[in-house]
């Protein structure tokens, strides 16, 4: 039977065919997909901050960008997937407030997008489509077998990346 | 926070609080929406972040969800979270207007009667915080959104995941008419916050 694997908030988790991998209610926080052409397995992180370098309560790495983000292509080269062969999808990074008076918060957003990226970058691994910004939330879903990244929103059509 | 477990005497001023601030809403709801505005007991509990969406059905759950930040003595910041089909009773009533069934998005004037709303709450809340404690508190201008309830409560748990992992939650339901009015209030403050309220109040912290 196939499964639904849920990733919950700051948190990452792998996933094998047949299994489908999920990660609900996205805002500002991201979700990154990291997954090969060959394999039959992939990795989801949610991701809260962009650096666990800003903040001292940072011993839960699948919070932010760049220990999630490294913790996560470790856990899937020791499963034997190849670094030069991965490939990402990303989502989320919205604005979900508008706030009249300017806050460093209004574009956490933007910040955890650009942390990914830069991370992503880091280890060469090519980003092949996203779906970031904007003010709405984002629900994820990946299938391992179509390589698809099924993005939901609240009171929009579904679409796949 | 509340590591050492809170005990029930701190609850039940949380509750008195919450009490006070829900009944100078309902007088004021009342005047707003011209009606007569009903209130229940509020429930109030500290609940971890993650569990909080559970409240109103789950994180895919679609909500409005107003938001201030407050400064002064005590800082933090209040939400007032409300279903959609609750959100369309209650802008529907102010408004005198009727929502399709497969409505999808509030235009401004709908927001900006759920922001009012919102504010009513959670000023009442904070006015009670602040009168009974003699501790000052000022709020911000609110902001609203309406999606679903995990990536509308995402921020609070970016902004202050940093230094609590957990919110009083205020579940209050007013009755407008027969129509309920069922949604709850989020307040996030930090150690040094609550410790103020408590101090200021003869309770030890």
């Amino acid at each position: 039977m196939a499964e639904l694997i849920k990733v919950g908030i700051a948190d990452w988790k792998l996933c094998s065919a047949p299994d489908t991998i999920t990660t609900i209610g996205l805002g500002s926080c991201v979700g990154v997909v990291i997954y090969t052409m060959s394999d039959s397995f992939c990795g989801m992180l949610h991701i809260m901050l962009p650096s666990s370098k800003e903040i001292k309560n940072n011993t839960n790495r699948a919070k932010f960008a760049d220990t999630g983000v490294t913790d996560m292509v470790m856990a899937l080269e020791k499963r034997g997937m190849r670094r030069s062969a991965m490939k990402a999808k990303i989502a989320g990074g919205a604005k979900m407030f508008q706030f009249s008076t300017k806050s460093e918060l209004g574009t956490v957003g933007d910040r955890n997008v650009d942390s990914v990226k830069a991370k992503l970058k880091e280890y060469n691994i090519p980003i092949i489509s996203e779906d970031c910004g904007a003010d709405f939330g984002r629900t994820i879903s990946f299938n391992i077998d179509t390589k698809m990244l099924m993005v939901r929103c609240a009171g929009r059509p579904d679409k796949q990346i | 926070m509340f590591d050492g477990g809170l005990t029930s005497e701190k609850l039940n001023v949380l509750t008195e609080i919450g009490n006070i601030g829900a009944g100078n809403a309902t007088t004021s709801l009342s005047v707003l929406l011209h009606n007569d505005l009903r209130m229940e007991m509020p429930v109030v509990k500290i609940l971890e972040f993650d569990d909080i969406p559970e409240l109103v059905g789950g994180a895919e759950t679609v909500v409005s969800a107003v938001i201030t930040h407050f400064t002064g003595d005590v800082s933090g910041m209040i939400l007032f979270v409300l279903e959609l089909e609750e959100s369309k009773n209650l802008a529907g009533s102010m408004l005198n207007k009727k929502y399709d069934e497969g409505f999808t998005s509030f235009d401004h004037m709908d927001k900006s009667a759920l922001k009012e709303v919102g504010n009513i709450l959670m000023s009442s809340y904070l006015a009670s915080i602040s009168t009974l404690t003699n501790l000052e508190v000022h709020t911000e201008p609110p902001a609203i959104c309406v999606d679903m309830a995990g990536s509308v409560l995402d921020l609070p748990l970016i902004e202050l995941g940093q230094v609590a992992d957990n919110a009083l939650v205020i579940d209050s339901k007013f009755m407008d008419k027969d129509e309920p009015i069922d949604g709850f209030l989020m307040f996030v403050a930090d150690d040094e916050s609550y410790k103020k309220i408590f101090t200021s109040l003869g309770l030890s912290f």
